[in-house]
């Protein structure tokens, strides 16, 4: 992308507006649909999810100072978004994040928009076994194949904890794939 | 089940799908929904409270100026009457008649005469026998 400064003036100009915002979602709605998808799994959900971080994106990028890259106060809007999705969600219904996960999970074979095989499945099954925080590092290194670096300046972890956290993650993940 | 190493390559993919064209379709529904113009909103309803406010400010001075200078106005006339009608009403003799000894004391420490001013004017005046006749 272009200097990112002069990306959000225009982003902030009322006469580039329309046009660098659809640049910005050229850019970034395959990889943030991606992402918040690991998270709710499901695509109509997803949809919500996408739509809202794109207009809180649009609504605040005024605020965006500049201390961390466009893409991570990106990514990290739509893990926001995602995840209190999941606890609004749960809260409707009377259950926990986990529950609501795991619901998710259970409708994911006859999703017309999962063709996973069996292995996809289980992985997915093995993933919600989980902490949170362990799944989200576990889904955007894996899945997403993002840097260490850039996970740590979304999630605010350092890559140290990060590394262990995902090579933990993998442990866990390849142990119930043994076993079940 | 055999052996699972994550390390290896091809990866496992997610088996996630997404509906055909549904990116583009995203784009042209999101850019549908931008608001025209951010924020604007809020600030209709600010600007529409700072007329109704100012209205307001505007009608309160404009009924406060001339009832506070009724108000100065009406204290001049009341005293300027006043003195008229104690000057056409009461003689010095009904303003005494009305005071008692003890307002008459608070009148002389007020004045705080001596005897030597008392003295002189009472030489100065040409009243003289009709004082020491009182």
């Amino acid at each position: 992308m272009q200097d990112e400064k002069v990306f959000i003036e225009r982003l902030l100009n009322p006469k580039t507006q329309q046009e660098s915002f659809r640049e910005l979602l050229h850019l970034y709605q395959k990889p943030l649909y991606n992402h918040i998808r690991n998270i709710v799994l499901n695509h109509d959900d997803t949809d919500d999810v996408l739509q809202n971080t794109f207009l809180k994106i649009f609504q605040n990028i005024s605020k965006f100072k500049g201390e961390s890259k466009l893409f991570s106060w990106i990514y990290r809007i739509a893990t926001n978004e995602a995840l209190t999705f999941l606890q609004q969600k749960a809260k409707k219904t009377g259950i926990s994040s986990e529950e609501v996960q795991q619901n998710a999970l259970n409708k994911l074979e006859s999703d017309v928009f999962f063709d996973g095989d069996e292995i996809q499945l289980k992985l997915q099954k093995a993933i919600a076994i989980l902490p949170e925080k362990q799944q989200l590092v576990f889904k955007m290194k894996y899945f997403e194949e993002l840097k260490y670096e850039e996970i740590s300046e979304i999630v605010t972890t350092s890559v140290g904890a990060l590394k262990a956290s995902y090579h933990l993650a993998v442990k866990k993940i390849e142990e119930y794939l043994k076993t079940n | 089940m055999k052996d699972f190493n994550l390390n290896t390559k091809p990866k496992i993919k997610t088996g996630f799908q997404v509906p055909d064209h549904y990116f583009e379709l995203f784009e042209a529904k999101m850019m549908e929904q931008l608001p025209k113009k951010e924020g604007k909103v809020i600030s209709l309803f600010h600007r529409k409270q700072i007329w109704i406010s100012s209205i307001a400010a505007i009608l309160l001075v404009m009924i406060a100026i001339p009832i506070y200078f009724n108000m100065a106005k009406t204290n001049t006339l009341e005293t300027a009457t006043l003195e008229t009608y104690l000057i056409s009403e009461y003689s010095t003799y009904d303003i005494i008649d009305k005071l008692t000894n003890e307002d008459i004391m608070a009148l002389e420490n007020d004045l705080s005469l001596n005897d030597d001013a008392v003295e002189a004017y009472l030489l100065d005046t040409q009243n003289i026998d009709y004082y020491l006749n009182q």
